[in-house]
Formats: structure tokens, sequence, C-alpha cells
């Protein structure tokens, strides 16, 4: 249900054994979490054709309704962090006053931490992920909005529910990175989205002559479709799976 | 793993063997000690010799895959020896002719007693039409939106050779300018073969292009000398290899052709030869010149075409041709013709359009040439108009000098050059196609009987024959000009139905050889497979059973295939021996697996390491069946390390070490940043165009460096060094010779180099005019210090060096105030790692050097991303995983690109070999363009022991099997890579790509997996048995 908060005074020989993201009894919750996946997708598919006459525009057009429909998601959905920032700041001692679905916490605990999700994501995300673009061998001398949107939806998609739910935590994080937490829906959906995305460069080369070839449309493609497999299957039949290296 | 150890005290390395040291007589025991070593060394030294034989062994399988697949597979054509004779005309000839008189004219009436044919290497079919004649004024708005935009204004290499289109424009009668097109591969050897005997050269010819061989085909120079012309011959000396014998000795004078540099010896010395004997006192001297000029290819290879140099060579031709023209005399044909084109950068081998696209021209005062159409007067504005082969050559030259067609003949006479001045003479062009028609079917039929072949094969072009004699037949005294039209143009139709014919026959594969290669291939990689993955503990102590059984069993092949040669007598030889030797030693090999099968492990690997590596191989093994990956594989090569780099770094955040954990982001960082920067040094090929923008060379259409790019081996001179001794430093390493080598061999060696490039700049530049001399003479004594410091002083060095290690003794007082001696080792925690790593270096600077600018930047880096590497390998305790020498060969195989080659023939910077010699010398030529041109994969192939060495204790147990390990598994990447590549060439030998885009691929595969065979075998491998006996002269082996 919530996530452990590691002490980072006290570092353990093991990492510690943290539990699936769990997402919130409420029905409607339960309803949201698949139809959103579809929203998303039909979202997508309808711009997809403007996407492929002219990146740009289409792209920057859909961000907005992204971004506010991952916000839902997460706020409808999903458990928020047992520390937003600020509350990091003030009182970085106490532990148990966030009790997931609470009334009082209202839009404090949900709708406060969603947006702080967005900007965290805008803010520290995008940049490095689209860093990410080019060192893969995205164009650095042209098409600079194209990778960086590619960067943004791919963040979006990616990062703001995990930001959501698992907060600033810099043990969580390298966690997060390192690839040692369980599976879950949430977690499923930054994988999927990353590996659809490194997917998504395959048909590039291809001489087929085809519009949509062009960059970065099949990168945004693959992240599109990658983040509806790996929250399906990260919320169901890999739930609780862990990624062993060696 | 050990980060922490840079000070380790004396006790803990004594202290494993210890032991028996208490209470011991100290002499006996240093002489126990002594015979202990040296037992130990003379075990490790025939361990070590076991794996190189075994390895060797592999060596050798791979040799003979590779041969059996390469011989069915590069195409084969029966050379005919039969001989046309002057008496013997193929076909009654028309008209009541008397054959057999050859001042007369052999088959048909001679129209020229003399010839000066110019070969001008390389003379592309645009270099001779001025610019506004192939292009409309570009409307500059529309040009910038279309994908191909035309060129807007001239460049260096148009309108500086007018001379061939304007005669023929403004007289017809005199001389005609046709586009001259090339059967690839478009080396000179192989055009001088096909200009001269009128047949398509196979591919297998292509790489004798250094040392050719006299052609014994019948041909058209062999003719002349048959019909007692004399024959001189000027210029590029491969004629000479081609026609030994066959010229004046008095008058002829050939000239070396290889060395690209020297834009004028050749062309001046023919010029100075050819004027005196076009004089009239000189005339009966001689009956045909071959000229041959090879400052424009020279040009396009050293510059590119675009380029000044290139602009002063045409104009020098076009001065030189006025000046031909004017001195000619009336009974004298002037040709002059390209043998091939050059690409985009000046190079050629390869079959694409600008490098096929050559022109022809001829010329005579005699005033006989026509056109079919008036329409047809102005040359043709590009060569996709009215184009002839350049195997149209030998019919049509035979006929004009009253020669008969050599027998090979597939060609047929140029249309321009029978037509008559009227342009109307169609009763000529149906006799003088008659006759080549008739030559082509006496041909056909010697080789159908000589190859066996089947009639039905021939059924169309024998129809077309059958057709064009009654067509022929039907003529009568009173037929006119459309119906002997009609009767030309059947033959015409003939001709070029036989010539696809026999396109298709002569690419005809011997199926049974490739398909032995390839199974020689397929289980060796299997062999070589399990030994590298699927063994369990110590490989060195197993190879010696691999080796001996896998020798027992190529003996016993060799005998069954001596016998079954004598069952099979339709199968080559030495394909059975070959192919019975290669298999009975993999059964050999085979068998050691089943004798020890409890130590065979399951080959699907177990991490996710082991996966990536796998599927990285797998990747592009698969994607080598797509034209696209292939032309691609540059990218997907960065896609791929990138995506290693991350899963490193995310490794690296698993590590629970702080320190492992924060070096292993580190490195993973830079070694992906590295990746990205190295990859803005690029050399397209023509089919990544115009989605890549070439970097490597000052512009697109030249082989220069820009002055700016000479800053970048300065600067890795200056860097690199530095960046290598911090990972030295890391560990206190850098100690003893390790100063000596990094902190002055290699820097110096470094400058030496970035200032041979500056010199050959300002050669190249002509910067000094006046000292250019002194400038070429310093150059190539600054680049042999360079070698003579790496591969003698360098060598040397680390062959007799210590260990990098020093021992340090703090004196101290203990709480009671007793003096006490505390003694610290520097340098133990990478002693074998830091030992083998000067190895890299010594390479480095060699390859470095031979590289041009942009390339020593991207060998610079990957140096440093080779150490990063090592340092990846070991925060991650990735020592025995596949994942370091998988990523060395992709590390290897992306560095190729970024020094400037692709996977294309034109990419082979055969300049190179004359950085540091003048002339070509064997072997060191050879060796030297093979530096060049795999010098990233041959520095990663030294590299592969170091990722075993790295950090890793002095007394490690097994090292030696580890190490076999590791090689055998780069080795195994490679391998892979070769077999699909192989397989590919094999099953798409009928697709359209075949020559341009698989078989290069084949070819480089191949030849990549034999040096880094060689390397790993005699470099690496060797180099280890020097670091890892030195180690142990101090720690003893490990066991």
């Amino acid at each position: 249900m919530s996530t452990k908060i590691i002490d980072p005074s006290a570092p353990k020989p093991k990492p510690p054994t943290a539990t699936p993201i769990e997402p919130l009894k409420t029905d409607i919750a339960r309803i949201y979490t698949y139809l959103h996946t579809l929203v998303i997708l039909a979202l997508y598919a309808y711009t997809f054709p403007s996407i492929v006459a002219d990146p740009v525009p289409a792209l920057l057009g859909i961000l907005a309704p992204l971004a506010a429909l991952q916000v839902a998601f997460v706020a409808v959905c999903l458990p928020p962090t047992g520390e937003t920032p600020k509350v990091k700041k003030s009182k970085p001692g106490e532990k148990k006053r966030h009790v997931p679905g609470r009334v009082e916490s209202g839009v404090n605990g949900t709708i406060v931490p969603a947006f702080l999700s967005l900007l965290l994501t805008a803010l520290a995300a995008t940049p490095l992920l689209t860093a990410t673009l080019v060192l893969f061998g995205a164009p650095v001398t042209t098409h600079h909005l194209h990778t960086l949107l590619c960067g943004a939806h791919i963040a979006l998609l990616s990062t703001l529910p995990l930001v959501y739910v698992h907060g600033v935590n810099g043990e969580t994080w390298r966690q997060i990175v390192a690839l040692l937490l369980p599976v879950d829906e949430v977690y499923g959906g930054l994988i999927g989205t990353v590996l659809g995305a490194w997917l998504g460069a395959i048909p590039i080369p291809l001489d087929w002559d085809r519009e949509w070839q062009k960059w970065p449309v099949t990168i945004v493609t693959g992240a599109y479709i990658g983040y509806a497999v790996g929250k399906l299957l990260g919320g169901t039949v890999l739930k609780g799976k862990k990624i062993m290296f060696a | 793993m050990d980060n922490g150890e840079i000070f380790t005290p004396a006790s803990e390395i004594t202290a494993a063997r210890g032991k028996d040291e208490k209470g011991g007589i100290p002499s006996k025991r240093a002489v126990d000690e002594d015979k202990a070593k040296r037992a130990g060394q003379v075990h490790f030294k025939a361990a070590h010799g076991l794996v190189v034989a075994f390895f060797t062994f592999i060596l050798i399988l791979h040799v003979a895959g590779i041969y059996l697949f390469t011989s069915g597979f590069l195409l084969t054509r029966l050379v005919l020896d039969h001989k046309s004779e002057c008496a013997i005309p193929p076909i009654e000839p028309a008209r009541a002719y008397i054959s057999g008189d050859a001042q007369k004219g052999c088959w048909h009436p001679r129209t020229f007693g003399k010839a000066v044919v110019i070969i001008i290497d390389a003379l592309r079919y645009d270099f001779t039409v001025p610019f506004e004649a192939q292009f409309e004024p570009t409307d500059l708005a529309a040009a910038a939106a279309s994908p191909h935009p035309p060129p807007v204004a001239p460049r260096h290499f148009h309108n500086a050779f007018p001379v061939l289109y304007e005669t023929a424009q403004k007289q017809p009668n005199n001389a005609f300018l046709l586009p001259f097109i090339a059967d690839p591969p478009t080396t000179t050897l192989q055009r001088l073969k096909g200009l001269t005997t009128g047949t398509l050269p196979t591919f297998i010819d292509a790489g004798s292009n250094f040392a050719g061989t006299a052609i014994d085909e019948d041909n058209l120079v062999a003719q002349l000398r048959n019909a007692s012309k004399r024959i001189v011959h000027l210029g590029d000396d491969t004629w000479h290899a081609l026609f030994p014998g066959y010229f004046e000795p008095n008058l002829t004078h050939a000239y070396d052709s290889f060395n690209v540099w020297d834009l004028h010896t050749v062309d001046n010395g023919v010029t100075e030869h050819i004027f005196p004997l076009l004089k009239a006192e000189n005339l009966s001297k001689w009956d045909v010149i071959f000229g041959h000029y090879l400052g424009i290819d020279h040009a396009g290879h050293r510059y590119g075409p675009d380029h000044p140099a290139m602009t002063a060579k045409l104009n020098q031709m076009d001065e030189i041709l006025r000046r031909m023209i004017s001195e000619l005399d009336n009974d004298t044909l002037l040709v002059v013709m390209g043998d091939h084109g050059m690409d985009t950068k000046g190079d050629h081998g390869g079959e694409s359009e600008d490098e096929i696209e050559a022109a022809l021209w001829m010329y005579s005062k005699k005033g006989l040439f026509g056109r079919s159409s008036p329409a047809h007067t102005a040359p043709p504005a590009n060569a996709k108009v009215r184009p002839v082969g350049q195997i149209d050559l030998v019919p049509t030259l035979s006929l004009l000098l009253g020669m008969p067609i050599p027998f090979n003949n597939l060609g047929k006479p140029i249309e321009e050059a029978f037509i008559g001045k009227k342009g109307a003479d169609f009763e000529n062009l149906a006799i003088v196609n008659r006759l080549a028609g008739a030559q082509i079917h006496r041909y056909q039929d010697e080789y159908a009987k000589a190859r066996g072949l089947d009639e039905s094969i021939r059924t169309t072009s024998l129809a077309l024959w059958a057709a064009a004699e009654t067509a022929w037949g039907s003529l009568g005294k009173r037929s006119n000009s459309a119906q002997f039209q009609e009767v030309y143009s059947a033959y015409g139709a003939y001709q070029r139905d036989t010539l696809s014919i026999c396109r298709a026959l002569w690419a005809r594969f011997d199926n049974p050889k490739m398909l032995s290669g390839v199974t020689i291939l397929a289980s060796s990689l299997i062999v070589l497979a399990t030994y590298a993955r699927g063994l369990q503990g110590d490989r060195s102590d197993l190879t010696p059973v691999f080796f001996t059984r896998g020798a027992i069993g190529a003996v016993a092949g060799a005998l069954v295939g001596f016998g079954a040669s004598f069952a099979l007598p339709e199968m080559p030889r030495e394909h059975v021996l070959i192919f019975s030797t290669a298999l009975y030693g993999i059964l050999g090999i085979v068998s050691t697996f089943y004798s020890i099968r409890h130590r065979v492990l399951s080959p699907i690997p177990a991490s996710i390491w082991g996966w990536t590596s796998v599927f990285f191989t797998l990747a592009l093994s698969v994607g080598f069946a797509a034209n696209s990956f292939t032309i691609w594989e540059d990218e997907i090569l960065l896609h791929f390390l990138t995506t290693f780099g991350v899963l490193a770094v995310i490794s690296s955040f698993r590590q629970r070490n702080k320190i492992d954990r924060t070096l292993g982001i580190y490195h993973s960082v830079l070694f992906t940043v590295l990746l990205r920067v190295a990859s803005f040094s690029r050399l397209c090929r023509e089919e990544q165009m115009p989605y890549c923008k070439s970097t490597y060379y000052a512009s697109a259409l030249s082989t220069t460096s820009a002055p700016w790019q000479l800053a970048i081996p300065a600067a890795a001179a200056l860097l690199v060094p530095t960046f290598i001794i911090g990972y030295f430093e890391g560990t206190k390493s850098y100690q003893n010779t390790a100063k000596l080598w990094l902190g002055l061999g290699l820097r110096f060696g470094l400058m030496l180099a970035a200032a041979y490039w500056a010199l050959d700049a300002a050669d190249d530049g002509d910067w000094y005019p006046e000292w250019n001399n002194v400038i070429s003479i310093t150059k190539r004594a600054v680049a042999q210090i360079v070698l003579v410091i790496s591969l003698a002083f360098g060598y040397s060095i680390y062959n007799w060096s210590k260990p990098l290690l020093s021992i340090i003794v703090n004196e101290s007082q203990d709480k009671d105030g007793a003096p006490k001696e505390a003694i610290t080792v520097l340098g133990y925690a990478n002693v074998h790692g830091s030992r083998y790593a000067l190895l890299i270096t010594v390479w480095y600077l060699a390859i470095a050097l031979l590289q041009k600018p942009m390339g020593a930047g991207a060998i610079g880096i990957l140096v440093w991303q080779l150490f990063s590497l090592f340092e990846i390998v070991d925060t991650n305790s990735l020592h025995g995983s596949s994942i370091g020498p998988v990523v060395l060969g992709l590390l290897g195989s992306f560095h190729y690109f970024k020094t400037g080659h692709q996977a294309t023939l034109s990419s082979i910077q055969w300049e190179s070999a004359f950085i540091p010699l003048t002339k070509i010398r064997y072997p060191w030529t050879p060796v030297i363009v093979i530096m060049n041109h795999f010098g990233a994969q041959i520095l990663c192939a030294v590299a592969v022991p170091a990722l075993v060495f790295w950090k890793i204790k002095p007394q490690q147990k097994g090292l030696l099997g580890m190490l076999a390990k590791a090689i055998a598994t780069h080795m195994l990447f490679y391998a892979t890579i070769n077999l699909a590549t192989t397989m590919w060439a094999g099953h798409l030998r009928r697709h359209l790509m075949l020559y341009r885009i698989f078989s290069p691929r084949f070819m480089l595969g191949a030849a990549s997996l034999l040096v880094v065979d060689v390397v790993a075998i005699f470099v690496s491998l060797w180099g280890a048995r020097m670091s890892m006996l030195s180690v142990a002269e101090i720690f003893g082996f490990g066991g």
C-alpha cells in the first residue's frame, strides 16, 4: 500500500523489500485505470495522422491533454507518496500521517502532489530523457523541437506517475533507476514506455519510404504502445516480479 | 572490485605463500622457491602454447570455410582459348568481300591504318559535358524544395575539359562523344581486360588489381600484334602486367601506377613521349599507340573531384588534346576514353552510377562519322542518354582497324562510327553487326560445348539469331535503307539477348562449394561457442585435449578426403580435401565435449548480460539480411552501444559498494557520451544520402582534411596520454616503465603523428611550394620514426617491463615508542591490468598515425572508452561475462565507421600505404593498409585480455582459462557476424543489391574475422603471456 521510506543515514546491506504499488480500492479507480490506458491510446490514434503530417505542432497540441489525463489518472487511481517535496522540507520525521484514501487529505493529498509530479516531470525528466535520446543518435544540429517533444511525451507517460507514487527520495530513485523495485502498474508503465521507444527506432532505417518513418513518429508511437502494454502487464501478470541482472 | 586497496601492506601479499617460511633455512627456501617458480613457468608456457595452438586451429577452420565459400561465390567464367583468325570470318562475308588481308581489312574493309588510343583513367562522363549543357538554369526556390536539388553552380570538375564536347558538337563528322558504361568491378585492371577482350570480367579477379597477370584469352592487342602491327604503350604500367612483351621496347615508356600521391609523373611522361611520335618523320615507326593518363584518377583519390587540383588536371588534358588534334595526321584515328568514373569522393571499384559512367570520344580528320538523327548531333546531356557499353569498343576498333573481332567479344559495333557521314548507311551497319553477331554466335556455340550447357538456356537468343539471318537472307540488291535498318536492329536484338544470357550465366555460383564453406563456418562456430560459453571451470586444462583431438581428427580427415577425392572424381580435389579435413577436425573437438560432458553447460545465457550479448550479436546478424540495416550499420551500432551504456548505468546503480557504484556510474556515462562524440565523425556511403552528412573530410566531395581538422590529432596527443595516465594513477600504477612509455614515448609519438598530418596538409595544399620536396621527405621520415617508436621501442618496453609496482617503507613508532617498519606496495590493486594495458597504448600509437586527422580523434576516443569499459567491467564484476568481449566487438565495428570506412570497396584508403613509404614494399604495404582499415577492430582485439586482467588479484586462480574464455568470446562475435553475412550473401545471390551491399559486407565480415583472429592470437594472447610471466616473477602463478 504505502512505500517504505528509507532513512539514508542508516544504510542497509540488503536492498529493502519494497512492495508493488496497489491502485486505490475505490470502484472508480479500478475502472478508470483501464479506461485511462484506452483514452490515451485513443487520443494518440486520433492525432496520429497530423503527427505524421507535421510532428511539432501536433505533438505540442496533445501535450497538454496528455498531461491533464495523466494528472487525472494519478489523482483518481493511485496512492500519493508519503512525502511530497514540500512536506519533506518541513517535517522530515513524521511517518504515519497519510493513510491513502482518507477523505480529509483531499486536495492536499492528491491534487497537489499530482501537479508537483507534473512540474518535476517537466523540469527534470524531460531534459534528461531528451539528452538520452540524443545519446542514442537523435540529431543534434536539427530537429531540436522534435526531440524535445518526444522526450516530453516519454517523460509524461513514464515518469509522472512514478514521481506521484514514489516522491523524490534519493534511495527510492536509486532503486527505480537500478530496476530494483518490484513490477507494478506504474513501474511497468515506465519500463514499457522506455522499451517501446527503444523498439520504435527499428523501422527508421528501413527503405520503405513511408511518411511515418520520419523522426520522431516511430519513437513516440513505440512509447505510447509500450506504456499501454507495460502498464497492463505490470498491473496484472507481472505484478510483484523483480528484474534480475545476474 | 578491490578499489580501496591502493596501498597494500606487504604482509598481506606475502601471507598467502608465507606459511612454510617460518623457521625454514633461508637459503634452502630460496632454492625451493626458485625451483617451484621455474616449474610454474614451464607449466604456464606449455599451457599457454597449447591455448595458442587451439586458437590457431580455429583460425585455420575459419580460413578453410571462408576460402571454400569465396571460391564458390565470387563469379567464375570459363576462359576459352580460341583465337579469331584473319582469314576465317565467322560467317560468309557480305558483298563478296575476300577476307584474310590485314592490310585491306580482315573481315571488313578497314577504315584507318593507325590509331592513337588515349585512356584517361577515371574520366567520368559529366567531366566532359559543359555545366550549362547538363543542367537547366536552376530555379533556386524550386531547387530548395526538391529532395535532390540539382547543383546551382559549376563544381571544380565542370567546364574544365570542354574540347571533347566542342569538337563533337561542331564537327559531328569528325568526332562523337558518348557515355561509356563500364561493367563492374570498376578497378583499372578489370576494366583494361574488358576494354581489350570485349567480354565481361568476373569478380574473382577484383582482388588481383595490384598483381595483375597476363591476359591469355583472345584480345585486340594480341590481334594487332599477330597482324605485325607495331604497338607503343605509354603510361600506366598495369598494361605490362596484362600484355608482357607486346609493345615496341624502345618507344614504350611505363610508369608506376599505384602512387596516388603523385599526380604528374605519369601524365608528363606520356605527354613527353607521345608528341614526338605524332611528327611526320616518326609516323612510320608505329601503328597503334596506347597512352594511359592517370592524373585525373589520382587527383580524385587524393583530393576528390571537387577540388582545384582536379580543375588543373582537366585543363591540362584539354590542352593536350587540343594539341593532339592539331598534330594528328589524316589516316589516324584518335580515341579518348575513361576506363571508369569516380564516386563523389573520387574513389572507385564498385558499381554505383558515378563509378560506371565513363566517357568515350572518337576523332579523325577523315570526316566519316555520323548520327542516325540530327537531334543526336550534340552529345548526350547526361550518361543516361544513348550510352554505349565498354565492351562495344573492341568490335568497333577491330573493324575500323581491319582486325578480326576477338573470339570472346560480346559487344557490338558503335553506330556513330559506321553509319557514314550522312547518317544513313544502314547497309554498312547491318554488315558490321552481322559480323559481330556471327562471332558472338560462334563463341556461344563453343562455350556451350565446353561447358556442356543445355540448349534451353539459349532458345531465345537462337531464335533471334535465326530471325536476323532470315531477315538478312531476304535482302536483295535493291533493298532500301529501311530494310537494312531492320536487319541491323535484328542483329542488335540478338547481341543484347546473348549479353543478358551471359550476364546471368556468369553470375552462376558453385553451390556445393558455398554450402561446404558455410557448413565449416557454422560447425566451427558451434564449437567455438561451446568452448567460449558452455564450459565449467578452467579452460586451460581442457584445451590440450581439444587441440590434440582436433589435430588427430584433421589428419584423419585429410586421409579420408584424399581417398574420397578418388571416389568422387567429378568434385575438385582441393574442395574434398579441405572439407573433409576441416570437418573431421571439428568432429575431433566435438568428441572432447562428449568425453567431458559433465562440464558442458547449457548454452542458454543465465544473466541479463548474457542475454544482452546474445541479443546484440544475433540482432546485428539478422539485420544484415536487410539492405537498410546493412547500410545504416553505423547508427545501429551506436544504438546498441548506447543501450549497453544505459544498462551499465542501471547495473552500476545496483551496486551496494558506494565506491563501485559511483565509479561505475561515472564511467558508464562517460563511455556513452564519448560514443556520441565519436559519432560526429562520419563518412557516408552513397546509399545513406541524403540523410547523412560526411564530416570525415573537408567536404563531401573531397578526400583531404580541412585545416581545422589538423587540430584533432594535436589535441589527442595532448589529452589522451593524460587520460590514460589517470587510469593508471587510480591504482598508483603509474610507475617505472609506465612513466617512461606513457609519459614520454606515447606523448612524443602522438605529437609526431600530429606533426605528420600537418606536414601532409602543407604538402597536399602546396602551402610552401618551394619547400615541397623537403616537406614530403620530412613527413615520411616523421611517420617512420613514429612507427619505430611504437612497434620497436614501445614493444621492447612492453616486453621487458617489470610489473608496475613500487614499495614504500614507512618508518614510524608504535604505541610503546619502538621503531616500526610498515611496508606498502603501490600499484598492487591492478598489477595485471596496468601491466597488460601498456600493450594497448603501444598499438594505439601506430594505429593513430595511420588514420586521417579525423580518424586520429576517433581512435583517441576509442582508447579512452576502452579504459572506461575496463572500469565498468570491474565495478560491476563482469570479468568473466560475455558482455565485455561482445561490447569490444561492437566498439571495434563502430569505430571502424568512425575512422572513415564503410562496407564498400571504394572506402579502402589505399593511399595510407604511402604514409611511411614512397613506393609499394611487400609485406609492409598490405600490413599498413590493414592497420589503417581495421585499426579500430585491431585495438579492440588487443584490449580483450585487459577485460579479464583489470584490477584482478595478482594470484588469481585459472587466469589463463579466463583469458581463453574472453578471447574465444570475442572471436565468437566476429565469427557470428561473418557466418551471418556469408549466409545472407549466399542466400541473396540473385538480389539486385548483391554487389553493392551484401557482397561487400560479406567481404568485410570475412576479412575482419581473419584480422581479429590473427590479432587476438598473436598479439593479445602472446602479449598476455609476457605480462603474466612478468607478474608471476614476483607473485608466482595463481595455480
